[in-house]
């Protein structure tokens, strides 16, 4: 199938940050996770990929499909969901996703009419169709953004940060949606909260920054950590003294106290116990490791 | 705590680009205000900054800019709710007080920075190069403070007040752009209320407030005193004012610190929790066809364009606008095709220019708004980044949204087309035009807005700005409309064109229609690339520099675009090519500047001929063919030339018609002449004779004369030769000698060019143009006699009898011959004609003989035929009795398009103009019967001018015109009662008043009066009907007889070596008018005098059951203004009429008294005994007397108790 390759990305935007720096990503059919936080440059990235936004270097292309130039082409395939968004208050769901189709090219009447009735059911809108969508709530607004991105069976599916602010039940909603989605799209899902990926992907990177710090099969990049990771209990007022000494890579409260995890190539003793290692502690040993390392 | 809002709300402006926008925008506008507001309006003697044009000038910028105004304040307190700061904001521990204080004084105060560029601007517009230093005042700083002050403030608080507040409240930022037009609206409809001090009060921009307080001011008074800032003016901007603080504080109460508005918090409870359905997982999307061809894109172009135009029917804000619009409208279609305040019947065509000129500002509102909110409508809900990676292209995109906003419009024009209808229907009126509207509306008003939508398109995509893109749009409306009425351009590159002229019935949209569709379809050509570089370049994701756009553009810049923008190139390069050839090859394209200057070239040329001795006609005869539909026509034949002078000519000067469609050929003068082409660029041409003409001597002069129109002209003044109703005059065909017509006129631009001022008429008693007759004076008695061909469907008509009628290779001949000596003064007019005859049969048949009477008339236009017939007779019957008899066979009226709109008297002969008298809608309740009195009016120039012929000097209008305005005066009151004669000498005497702000120059009297009309026509008819009221109408009727008996020069018992002047028409005034009242000559003629009548608190008394006693006290003052325009009061022993009114039948006022009283004092007490109890009564209370405030001389009498 036609694999997304990005080649050698950069984009630095006016006020001079800059957003992606030398990216290189081959994206294979499936689901693929971007994570990284807030700022790293994923929204930058998609949007260049989604051909709303223009780099400065590189190159992106969709098995023949130049996407920096063919624009037009890769919008006849795409199927893009902003981070943020919004609707035309005034009208149904129905209606502007028969609008949205009109306009990604189903023209014939009859397959449209099918097509938005499945989406809808699918994405469980049915029932709303006909309600305006300024009364949607932000899980509904996120699932109807959803099926207007599936509207062409896109061989290109972009989703940027789609569970933000959703509750864990409409958050469950949308992954259904998405993993049902068939094999030979490529989906790029981008996100800060590691849990997305860990029960989505097949295929992830890590950006912080606007640099590429790591990719893989999720469960192998678990696995190069794999009992390197230690965790203790400790006093708040250790912990400057803790990340002093060691590689601390996350830190969390557990009952009013902090938890802090380190890692380490042995057992550095001193009260740590080994823990097993999840898709959370690669993600925060790329993004604090890396803090760590360049103290 | 409230300093800290306002310093960081000043802060925060003082960082906008906005505010620094707004405030180049007012004060460009500013610059040019004076002359934008006044543009077309006569200053007369009033200087450009005299305090009243100051104060109205700025009145309406701050006006226009209610909408700025609105923009500063509205967002204030939103801006909060727009970013959603609001929870951030109202959670601080600030006073509800301190919020709304600071962000009112804070806006308040950079509302007051950008409206200082007001006074910066209309102070400096003072200095601009177009401005004529003589045209000023000299600058005074006080002056323009003082109006900021009183004009501009109040109603900048007002806007100021209101708008925060609907903004804060209404927390929607639609509101914000709109309110300013409702602020507008209102003023529109404050013109509404009949009231006139209501209206001054109520206006909102004060501007009627400002006519009201110096309506009687003269243009003396206009430039010396500054506007008091008391009466209507306090009161206005009290209650202005007042609404301010009202807005204030209701705003206060209602605003609240809570984060949803009362009425949002309802919507939010609304939203519907998602009906927990069981996840189908097994339902299968099908798999689908995309389509993305040729045809696919017309459907999602039409898709695209349906949406957009629904969701613009959504929005309330545009509905507000629709009804505002039909308010106004419904409101103001009261006054069409207005003629001395007789209405017309509401024909298509005055029902669509109405609807034009009110709707196309609501138009404009809709067109600058609603395109920059669909420019803006996927960023504004941020629906953006989901549309853009749509695959459909920014072309479709953005022609789906033009498109919309066409149908919008398209729309909105069957409302007003219907509307339209149903006013005529409602008016009896069913005669409706359909094509006439669809022509008004969508062939003309359509393309117009059309392309200010793609301007407006273009600069919203480019400057990808929304504030910016209506500055924008607003500024280049102001500009091209400012340019085309300089009168720059061409139309190849004058913005969208010229409009489509005027529709006659007769003539329809006539040759007009052709030119302006090509130019139509060049502009379209124009524009349709204009709108691909706009698609090419529109914003597409989140790079919006325009850098990256550039970059876009070549990838944005597809085949299908191009071959559409290759096309539109093509047809724009040819059609222009096309316009280009007719408009500057076929014709010349004469520039303002190219025609003054050739102008000057004539008369600094040729002046020299000025009196050079030249023969004069005394025969014409002429055989026209004209061919309407070609719009050409050629003459051929002769003028019989004969020396009256008393010196030999040498040199014959013709001066052909300046006109490049004219050629002269075939001059012969039967002998040889050395021709002398020195002059022909100026179409004058010197024939030196072999042997001069001795004086007595006759010559035949042979010529032809040929008018051909070649394809058409970049203006549309060629009216004169048209499909139907044609009208050609005596001064079309050649005549002898440097022609004065030609010279410029207006005096400041010949002050440009080195020329002296020009002299309208001679003085009175100027020796060589005593001797020349009003009309020029290439011939005098001419016998004339003319055969015209034209289409077989047209009649033609021409001075004379019609001596012959036949048809000749299709087409209609008429030979007229008039069979007495006429004045050489003739009109040829055709067209398509229905005829009404009738015939005058004189009473006494030993003065007069049987005269022919027809009326040739467009079908359909009977309404007021039978008026004008009965009008021909009486006034027959009058003048013929009274005057002299008739010298004619038979009268005639020809009606013609509605180009012009006058009726001229020829010899038997009356064109009359389709917009004159035709279609008024005459009630003879109400109004005078216009059609009647112009007809009678016409008639009588039968006798002044046609009989009694004055010298070309100062005061031949008292003779032409106020004689016949007396004359017509007589006729009506023949058949109209009285009643009707007050009411039209009540609004004579207002137009004079009118008439007279306006002139330029020193005020001259009846008796040497030039070519002000206001003083011939409407003071005129005011003193004749005093002097007549005066020395008795039969006592003018003796000596108007006597006057054209001496001096009607065809009678062969009169030959004078010169022309009838003012003063001998005075003479015979005198004659007639006893000793004591030589005076009201004096007064009414040959002085200006005007005076104050009043009448002060008066009484009644009842004496017995039948005698009630009467104490008026009464304030009368004459003055009199001098050869140098200064007036004083003058001592007066003036006889003035008296009257009492009773309560008679039906309650109406019932004239129980009415006689002149000598009157010596500027205070009168008289006490008079009448039968009946008094109601009201006054001094001059028929206002013979020329009176500015004529409301005061009447006043109720309150009963005096014993």
């Amino acid at each position: 199938m036609n694999n997304l390759i990005i080649s050698n990305l950069s984009k630095t935007y006016a006020n001079g940050v800059q957003a992606l720096h030398d990216i290189s990503l081959d994206i294979p059919t499936g689901m693929f996770g971007l994570l990284g936080p807030n700022g790293a440059g994923k929204s930058t990235l998609m949007r260049t990929i989604a051909t709303l936004q223009e780099a400065d270097q590189g190159t992106v292309t969709l098995g023949d499909l130049n996407v920096l130039t063919q624009k037009n082409d890769v919008r006849k395939i795409l199927g893009y969901l902003p981070q943020e968004f919004g609707l035309y208050p005034k009208i149904s769901a129905e209606v502007l996703l028969d609008h949205l189709a009109v306009l990604k090219g189903i023209t014939n009447k009859k397959e449209r009419k099918e097509v938005v009735k499945a989406l809808l059911y699918k994405t469980n809108l049915y029932a709303d169709r006909k309600r305006n969508l300024g009364g949607f709530s932000g899980g509904m607004k996120q699932r109807f953004g959803i099926a207007q991105a599936l509207l062409t069976n896109p061989k290109l599916l972009i989703v940027d940060e789609p569970t933000a602010g959703l509750d864990p039940v409409e958050r469950n909603r949308f992954y259904n949606l998405l993993s049902a989605l068939g094999e030979n799209t490529v989906v790029i899902l981008s996100t800060h909260i590691v849990d997305d990926v860990k029960e989505l992907c097949t295929n992830m990177a890590i950006i912080n920054k606007g640099q590429v710090l790591l990719k893989g099969d999720p469960l192998k990049v678990i696995e190069e950590i794999e009992d390197k990771v230690y965790q203790k209990t400790i006093l708040k007022n250790e912990l400057e003294s803790y990340k002093q000494e060691y590689n601390v890579i996350a830190e969390k409260l557990f009952l009013g106290k902090p938890i802090i995890h380190i890692l380490c190539d042995n057992n550095p003793a001193n009260g740590f116990t080994p823990i097993k290692a999840d898709l959370q502690d690669v993600y925060f040993s790329q993004i604090y490791g890396e803090q760590h390392g360049t103290k | 705590m409230w300093y800290e809002i306002f310093k960081f709300e000043l802060k925060y402006r003082a960082k906008r680009l906005d505010t620094y926008i707004f405030f180049l925008f007012i004060f460009l506008f500013s610059l040019v205000a004076v002359d934008f507001v006044y543009e077309g309006v006569d200053f007369g003697l009033v200087k450009k900054n005299a305090p009243i044009v100051i104060a109205k000038t700025m009145g309406v910028i701050t006006g226009i800019g209610m909408m700025v105004i609105s923009m500063i304040m509205g967002v204030s307190v939103l801006r909060d709710f727009e970013y959603q700061m609001e929870s951030l904001m109202f959670v601080n521990p600030i006073k509800k007080r301190d919020y709304l204080l600071g962000r009112f004084l804070g806006s308040f105060v950079v509302l007051l920075f950008i409206f200082s560029s007001v006074l910066w601007g209309v102070i400096l517009g003072e200095y601009m190069p177009w401005r004529n230093p003589e045209d000023s005042l000299p600058f005074n700083l006080i002056l323009y403070l003082q109006t900021f002050l009183y004009v501009v403030l109040p109603l900048l608080f007002f806007g100021a007040a209101l708008f925060f507040v609907s903004g804060a409240l209404s927390r929607k930022l639609i509101v914000v752009y709109t309110q300013g037009i409702f602020v507008f609206v209102l003023f529109m409809l404050t013109k509404a209320i009949k009231n006139e001090t209501a209206q001054a009060i109520l206006d909102p921009f004060s501007l009627t407030t400002l006519s009201t307080m110096t309506k009687t001011w003269s243009a003396i008074e206009m430039n010396s005193q500054l506007i008091p800032f008391n009466s209507v003016l306090l009161y206005n901007k009290l209650f202005w004012l007042t609404i301010g603080v009202i807005a204030l504080v209701i705003g206060y109460y209602r605003f609240s610190f809570n984060v949803v508005k009362s009425k949002t918090y309802k919507k939010k409870s609304e939203i519907i929790q998602s009906k927990q359905e069981v996840l189908s997982k097994n339902i299968k999307v099908p798999t689908l066809t995309l389509d993305q061809g040729y045809k696919a894109q017309c459907a999602q172009l039409i898709q695209h364009s349906l949406f957009y135009f629904k969701s613009i029917l959504k929005e309330v804000s545009f509905w507000a606008i629709v009804i505002c619009g039909m308010v106004i409208i419904l409101v103001n279609s009261i006054g069409l095709g207005t003629v001395y305040g007789v209405n017309s019947y509401p024909t298509t065509y005055f029902i669509v220019g109405e609807l034009q000129e009110m709707s196309s500002f609501f138009f404009i509102i809709v067109l600058v708004f609603y395109s920059g909110e669909l420019i803006w409508k996927e960023r504004g809900i941020r629906l953006n980044l989901i549309y853009d990676a749509l695959p459909f292209s920014n072309f479709i995109n953005l022609a789906g949204k033009f498109i919309s906003l066409m149908m919008v419009y398209a729309l909105l024009m069957t409302f007003l087309i219907v509307s339209g209808i149903i006013f005529q229907t409602v008016n009896g009126y069913y005669h409706y035009e359909l094509h006439v509207y669809f022509y008004g509306f969508f062939v003309e008003l359509f393309p117009f807005l059309m392309w200010y939508t793609f301007i407006s398109f273009f600069f919203q995509v480019l400057v990808n700005r929304k504030f910016i893109g209506y500055i924008l749009v607003m500024t280049f409306f102001i500009l091209s409309m400012a340019l085309e009425l300089f009168g720059y351009g061409h139309v190849l590159y004058s913005f969208g064109g010229n409009s489509l002229g005027t529709y006659s019935d007769m003539n329809g949209y006539g040759h007009f229609l052709f030119p302006y569709l090509i130019i139509l379809m060049y502009w379209l050509a124009f524009f349709l690339i204009l709108f691909i570089i706009t698609a090419v370049f529109s914003v597409r994701g989140t790079d919006t520099r325009l850098k990256t756009r550039w970059r876009l553009s070549k990838l944005n810049f597809t085949k299908p675009l191009f071959k559409l923008g290759a096309t539109a190139a093509v047809i724009l390069v040819l059609l222009g090519g096309y316009i280009f050839y007719n408009t500057n090859i076929l014709n010349t394209h004469w520039t303002s500047s190219m025609k003054e200057e050739f102008k000057v070239a004539y008369e600094k040329t040729l002046r020299k001929y000025k009196y050079l001795p030249q023969p004069k006609i005394v025969d014409t005869n002429l055989k026209l063919e004209i061919y309407p539909s070609d719009r050409n026509y050629s003459v051929e034949g002769y003028y019989m030339l004969h020396n009256t002078h008393k010196e030999p000519i040498e040199e014959i000067h013709v001066q052909k018609l300046l006109d490049e469609q004219v050629t002269l050929s075939h001059v012969d003068f039967g002998s040889e002449a050395k021709v002398n082409n020195e002059y022909l660029d100026f179409g004058y041409t010197i024939y030196k004779l072999k042997e001069p003409m001795q004086p007595g001597d006759s010559l035949k002069m042979k010529f032809k004369q040929t008018y051909t129109t070649k394809g058409f002209k970049e203006k549309r003044t060629d009216t004169k030769i048209i499909g139907n109703g044609t009208f050609l005059k005596n001064n079309d065909f050649p005549s002898f000698g440097y022609y004065m017509g030609y010279e410029l006129r207006d005096d400041d631009d010949r002050m440009e060019y080195g020329l002296t001022p020009r002299m309208s008429k001679s003085k009175r008693n100027d020796p060589i143009e005593v001797v020349h007759a009003w009309d020029g004076d290439d011939g005098y008695e001419i016998n004339f006699e003319i055969i015209i061909g034209t289409a077989i469907d047209q009649t033609a008509i021409a001075p004379g009898t019609l001596k012959k009628k036949w048809v000749e290779d299709n087409r209609n001949y008429f030979h007229y011959k008039m069979d007495t000596p006429m004045t050489n003064f003739y009109a040829m007019v055709s067209a398509n004609y229905e005829i009404l005859k009738d015939k005058w049969i004189p009473e006494n048949d030993s003065v007069s003989k049987e005269v022919a009477l027809e009326i040739y008339y467009h079908e359909g236009h009977e309404y007021n035929l039978s008026r004008m017939m009965e009008s021909m007779k009486m006034s027959l019957d009058y003048f013929s009795t009274n005057f002299s008899p008739y010298q004619y066979q038979e009268m005639r009226i020809m009606e013609f398009p509605r180009y012009a709109e006058y009726a001229q008297s020829f010899p038997n002969t009356v064109p009359f103009s389709e917009g004159l008298g035709f279609l008024l809608d005459i009630n003879d309740e109400t109004d005078v019967d216009m059609a009647f009195y112009i007809t009678a009016h016409e008639l009588a120039h039968q006798w002044w001018g046609l009989q009694v012929v004055a010298a070309n000097v100062q005061g031949k209008h008292l003779i032409l015109e106020t004689l016949s305005q007396y004359s017509a005066l007589m006729v009506m009151r023949q058949k109209y009662p009285e009643e009707k004669i007050q009411q039209f000498l009540k609004s004579e005497l207002q137009r004079y008043l009118e008439g007279r702000r306006g002139a330029k120059k020193q005020e001259a009297s009846l008796e040497l009066v030039e070519n002000e009309n206001y003083i011939y026509y409407r003071k005129g008819a005011v003193n004749m009907y005093a002097l007549q009221d005066y020395i008795t109408e039969d006592s003018v009727n003796i000596a108007l007889k006597r006057f054209i008996k001496n001096w009607n020069p065809f009678e062969d018992s009169v030959k004078k070596d010169r022309y009838a002047t003012s003063e001998d028409l005075l003479g015979y005034f005198r004659q007639v008018t006893p000793d004591s009242l030589q005076y009201v000559i004096t007064d009414l003629f040959e002085t200006n005098t005007r005076y104050v009548n009043k009448t002060k608190q008066s009484t009644y008394e009842m004496v017995s059951d039948k005698q009630y006693k009467v104490s008026l006290s009464l304030e009368t003052i004459k003055y009199r203004t001098d050869s140098l325009g200064v007036e004083a009061v003058i001592d007066m022993d003036d006889w003035i009429d008296i009257g009492i009114y009773a309560e008679g039948k039906d309650r109406e006022d019932e004239l129980i008294y009415l006689k002149k009283h000598r009157i010596t004092d500027k205070a009168t007490a008289l006490e008079i005994m009448v039968h009946q109890k008094p109601t009201k009564a006054g001094v001059d209370i028929h206002h013979k007397l020329i009176d500015k405030n004529s409301d005061d001389n009447v006043k109720t009498l309150i009963e005096k108790k014993r």
